[in-house]
């Protein structure tokens, strides 16, 4: 392959389930293009009938065509060495990228559901689970979630925590691995980059319009 | 080596990593915690402390521990060959799997929910659900949901088919191509013999309430 295409809403569902992909993609210096779907034109219904599960976002891989965020970022982990070195990392990669999917939907659904009245519960709430990273990430002590080297559960996870510290700049501020780990992420020079573009700045975090 | 799953006595979101298991012919050993000894918090608290998400199911192999369901069924289709034959079928066993789990997961928070109230409205929606499930099997290519063999995602909607006609009866009644999948993965030997023995049967889909 040398170039992915990738279809996208352009107002809704917008960094929140493809930001991760992006990154990585950035990250590993795989190129991309990005199709922007107008919300209007996928009301008309065509598009979204030829999407095995009549959603984006779509990665077009060569002739091969995948649905499914996680399914995308997986696929990629698979194409760009960022699965883990064996058998046992893969798993912990997998049970790392479960958990930040847990988070990013617990955030999803305040953010669309109940961000004036639920945001400072959730706020006060988050610790509880940022926890959890944050004792994996300060075990690992290379950066990074599990081994040496940035796996799809790092994008999964970096993508999520600069979500939230657009929510509530202080979140990390008790987290000092996960605050280092964005820092860290965030100065890699194709993610700074990619973050400093007009492209990524952009986009709309959620399609609501709340952040 | 030996396979160790400490979980619930429910079938819960552990039963597809039994399926799987039994189908393959492979042993292990179940723990079961009750809810009262869950409730007392040790176990619970040595969750949440050393690894991570304060859940069940949990899994040993030999010396690795891996919590989160699908990071566990994912590390078993790869130990037993249940992941397709290359990266591509993985990539499309993937994004199956994906739309089961979110099928699977609007069926638990159903489940869960105080009353019927809801039931009207999720069989009602169903179909659409299962659309793309019935359009992947249907035609010439239709034995599993990806490639000639029996995969990942294979073993999780098995399971969530039986659930589903346990809540509805007639819900496949439109999907002739899911109705001669589900017989046909029924049939095999091993599974035939599981979904028949007490182990199963006796074993309720969710903590005590309706099915």
């Amino acid at each position: 392959f040398d170039c992915y295409h990738m279809k996208y809403f352009e107002l809704l569902f917008t960094t929140g389930r493809c930001g991760a992909m992006r990154i990585m993609m950035a990250d590993q210096g795989q190129e991309w293009k990005e199709i922007v779907v107008d919300f209007a034109d996928w009301m008309k219904g065509d598009l979204k009938a030829t999407c095995v599960f009549g959603q984006l976002p779509k990665l077009e891989d060569g002739g091969f065509a995948l649905y499914q965020s996680n399914a995308i970022l997986r696929h990629l982990g698979r194409n760009h060495d960022a699965y883990g070195k064996d058998g046992k990392e893969a798993a912990l990669i997998d049970m790392m990228c479960d958990g930040v999917e847990d988070l990013r939907l617990k955030y999803v659904k305040m953010i669309y559901q109940e961000y004036d009245t639920g945001k400072d519960v959730y706020i006060k709430d988050l610790p509880n689970h940022l926890d959890k990273f944050e004792a994996v990430m300060a075990k690992n002590k290379t950066g990074f979630l599990v081994g040496d080297k940035p796996s799809f559960a790092d994008y999964s996870l970096f993508e999520v925590l600069l979500n939230h510290l657009v929510l509530c700049s202080s979140c990390l501020d008790t987290f000092p691995s996960l605050k280092s780990f964005v820092e860290k992420m965030s100065a890699r020079p194709k993610i700074k980059t990619f973050l400093d573009s007009e492209a990524y700045k952009k986009l709309p975090i959620n399609g609501n319009g709340k952040q | 080596v030996s396979l160790t799953l400490t979980y619930f006595p429910v079938r819960g979101r552990a039963e597809v990593i039994r399926v799987m298991l039994k189908d393959q012919g492979a042993e292990f050993d179940e723990k079961v915690i009750t809810m009262e000894m869950w409730k007392e918090s040790t176990l619970k608290a040595s969750c949440v402390s050393n690894p991570l998400f304060g859940q069940l199911p949990i899994f040993e192999d030999g010396d690795l521990t891996l919590y989160q369901t699908n990071a566990i069924r994912r590390h078993l289709a790869r130990k037993l060959g249940l992941y397709g034959k290359d990266q591509r079928e993985a990539a499309l066993i993937d994004m199956m799997d994906e739309a089961i789990q979110d099928l699977l997961n609007k069926y638990v928070k159903l489940m869960f929910e105080k009353d019927d109230s809801g039931k009207e409205g999720y069989l009602k929606a169903l179909p659409t659900d299962l659309k793309p499930f019935e359009k992947t099997l249907s035609g010439d290519k239709g034995s599993f949901l990806v490639g000639d063999k029996i995969s990942l995602a294979d073993y999780a909607l098995v399971i969530l088919l039986i659930h589903h006609q346990v809540l509805s009866p007639p819900c496949l009644h439109a999907f002739p191509s899911l109705q001669s999948y589900l017989k046909r993965l029924c049939a095999r030997p091993n599974l035939h013999a599981y979904f028949h023995s007490d182990d199963f049967k006796n074993r309720p889909i969710i903590p005590g309430k309706r099915t």
